[in-house]
């Protein structure tokens, strides 16, 4: 196959263009981004419609686009419930969070969690569970890139990874909260064209009869496909489907770089529309990605299941090529490296928004808040973010290249959601909501889900002994998404920390939080 | 939206409730305004997360449990699995544009008048005194 061949000369001229624009925008945004309010929320100005977009640049991962496409692909049926998911989580979003986080947080979520609880271990708490959904969220990203440009660019795996990092670390150190913004929407912009052109090209060749294309599909699958129109395929155990549909739901309201983009609106009232805007923009991508996923089944078929790669990661890619012409045709090549060059954009937008969210809970909640109590100058906590995004950011690289391209990291997002669904988003609704909560139950709570969630994965039969092992876990646990157990116990944690703690005078400094909270009286000004 | 000046201005870490709060909370919190926002919001919020957790649930366990079924033909390729998953977008963009109306029509209005009032300082004259209020902890 030529994706896996010699250096891809188109893919390196529209990386080139993407990189540019990018750059562009990060020198612009420095100017902006001196002050902490700048670094980390964009002054709050920006609107809704922009962060609609933002937020969907900064939730569409590089698993959503070629992941899912390849999952329907390969699985058919499967593939698609696995999106509903991530859909649906934006309710929960914003029913539950978005207003509140604008009208009570600062900069992170646990400026809404020290609102009301002792500073000092309500910030740890959350800088923990912010810091622990990040850290798998990065490396499943980091790996993912390597493996996807050593594929589609040609350039080997280490250097790939270090080239992604540098310019995360470029957009975030330079541009802060600004250039971010700016990167997830033109990459938000980009990914929607992308794939729209896409689909037309495949919708064009059945007619625009998307009935015919399911037909066509399902007509393509062989006699030993795993290609199915309905259920079952790639997610055989009902109660794993429960436990990652439970996780995909609740975890988004708990994903830190996805809540911190609600600070950067000048209001609740902006916070609101942004949500419905990413409602509208997530909502038809995944629409499509069904057309991308259905379509190259349709026209690649079964012989093409092996060139997609594990998890059929390069379906998209090599649709795009068949769609173009066909391989050495311009414009298969051209169409290849377009897609290419998407996925990167797509995947550079989503690690600087979650460095700069772990560079947050370092920086602005455990360096100024806990070791210098706040005493600190703007810019000496700017300062301090640049330099905790540039650890984090090498960290995160020297993980992916010494874990390397065999790095499993199938399970990271997953655990990632299941994180924050079971630590962050009980300690944060929790707070909102119940008056009797205290700081003894937040740091159980989150105590709880956060080793319930990891511990539960590493015995899970995927990762202990082996996501290769006929014999499955040795201590007999069967599940391998954690959620339906640990998001119950970050809930019990919560609630146990609290009725068995003395601790009082949160029933106080809730009245401040509720009222704030649901009114934007008192609220972080644009 | 023209919320009062901000009591911590250009502080950098939030002090949170460690400080004087500039308006009186609590009497905020048990003005008539303030608890019609909330009775109304629950009114909606409420039922509307219950309804929407069991819908993808619901759909989650029929993939789970009722494989035939869901990959039974509606019409040719179209499968009842399929067309179910299209109805969990109808249901996300409907709920959110009802929410994003209540919330324009009939939660706005009410918030305003509970920053006026803070504003204008009437919520402390209207209810008791700190403390007795809060019965119902």
């Amino acid at each position: 196959m030529t994706v896996f061949a010699a250096v891809n000369v188109e893919a390196i001229v529209i990386f080139t263009i993407v990189l540019s624009i990018t750059l562009g925008i990060t020198y612009w945004a420095s100017k902006r981004a001196s002050s902490a309010v700048g670094f980390y929320a964009a002054g709050r100005q920006i609107t809704g419609a922009q962060n609609g977009l933002a937020i969907s640049g900064d939730y569409l991962s590089a698993a959503s686009f070629l992941g899912i496409a390849g999952l329907i692909y390969v699985y058919g049926f499967d593939g698609f419930l696995y999106s509903i998911g991530f859909l649906v989580a934006f309710l929960t979003v914003m029913f539950l969070l978005a207003e509140r986080m604008r009208n009570s947080g600062k900069y992170t979520i646990a400026d809404v969690l020290s609102f009301r609880l002792r500073e000092r271990p309500a910030r740890v708490a959350a800088a923990l569970g912010t810091l622990a959904v990040v850290a798998f969220y990065l490396i499943a990203q980091m790996v993912g890139a390597g493996v996807l440009i050593q594929a589609l660019v040609g350039i080997d795996f280490t250097p790939a990874v270090i080239l992604t990092g540098i310019f995360m670390l470029c957009y975030v150190i330079f541009g802060g909260m600004v250039a971010t913004t700016w990167v997830q929407i033109v990459k938000a912009v980009l990914l929607m064209a992308g794939i729209l052109v896409m689909s037309v090209f495949v919708l064009g060749k059945v007619g625009f009869n998307p009935i015919e294309l399911f037909n066509r599909a399902n007509e393509n699958k062989g006699p030993e496909s795993t290609f199915s129109l309905g259920p079952g395929t790639f997610l055989p155990e009902p109660i794993d489907t429960v436990s990652l549909g439970l996780a995909l739901v609740l975890g988004t309201a708990g994903l830190p770089h996805i809540l911190m983009r609600f600070f950067t609106v000048p209001n609740a009232k902006a916070a609101r529309s942004s949500v419905v805007w990413a409602m509208f923009l997530i909502g038809f991508f995944y629409l499509l990605t069904t057309f991308i996923g259905f379509g190259a089944r349709a026209f690649l078929g079964e012989k093409g299941v092996e060139a997609a790669g594990t998890g059929g990661n390069l379906a998209a890619p090599n649709l795009a090529t068949y769609l173009g012409g066909g391989e050495g045709t311009f414009g298969g090549d051209l169409f290849l490296a377009v897609i290419a060059g998407v996925a990167f954009a797509t995947i550079l937008a989503v690690v600087a928004g979650l460095v700069l969210s772990a560079s947050g809970a370092v920086a602005h909640d455990i360096w100024s808040s806990i070791v210098r109590k706040g005493k600190e100058s703007d810019r000496e906590e700017v300062v301090v973010a640049r330099i905790a995004a540039f650890g984090i950011g090498l960290i995160a690289i020297a993980v992916a290249v010494i874990g390397g391209s065999g790095l499993n990291v199938s399970f990271m997002v997953g655990l990632a959601f299941a994180v924050a669904a079971s630590a962050n988003f009980p300690a944060l609704l929790l707070a909102l909501t119940w008056r009797r909560f205290n700081t003894v139950g937040a740091v159980t709570g989150v105590l709880c889900g956060v080793i319930s969630a990891i511990g539960l994965v590493i015995v899970s039969p995927k990762v202990w002994p082996g996501a290769d092992s006929e014999t499955g876990s040795p201590i007999g646990w069967t599940l391998a998404n954690p959620g339906i157990v640990s998001i119950p116990l970050g809930f019990i944690g919560c609630w146990l920390g609290t009725v068995l703690s003395k601790e009082h005078g949160t029933e106080h400094t809730f009245h401040e939080l509720y009222v704030r909270s649901e009114t934007g009286l008192g609220a972080e000004q644009a | 939206m023209a919320t009062p000046t901000a009591p911590r201005p250009g502080e950098p870490a939030d002090a949170g409730s460690s400080e004087v709060p500039q308006y009186d909370w609590e009497a905020l919190e048990h003005t008539p305004e303030f608890q019609e926002l909330i009775r109304k919001k629950k009114r909606f919020v409420l039922p509307a997360t219950i309804f929407f957790l069991s819908y993808y649930m619901a759909f989650i366990l029929l993939a789970g449990y009722a494989k035939s079924f869901m990959a039974s033909s509606v019409y040719e390729g179209l499968t009842v699995g399929y067309v179910l998953a299209l109805s969990q977008f109808v249901m996300v963009l409907v709920l959110g544009i009802m929410y994003l109306r209540f919330s324009n029509s009939e939660y706005d209005p009410l918030r305003q008048r509970v920053i006026d009032m803070a504003q204008r300082g009437t919520a402390r004259e209207e209810t008791p005194a700190a403390g007795t209020s809060g019965a119902d902890r």
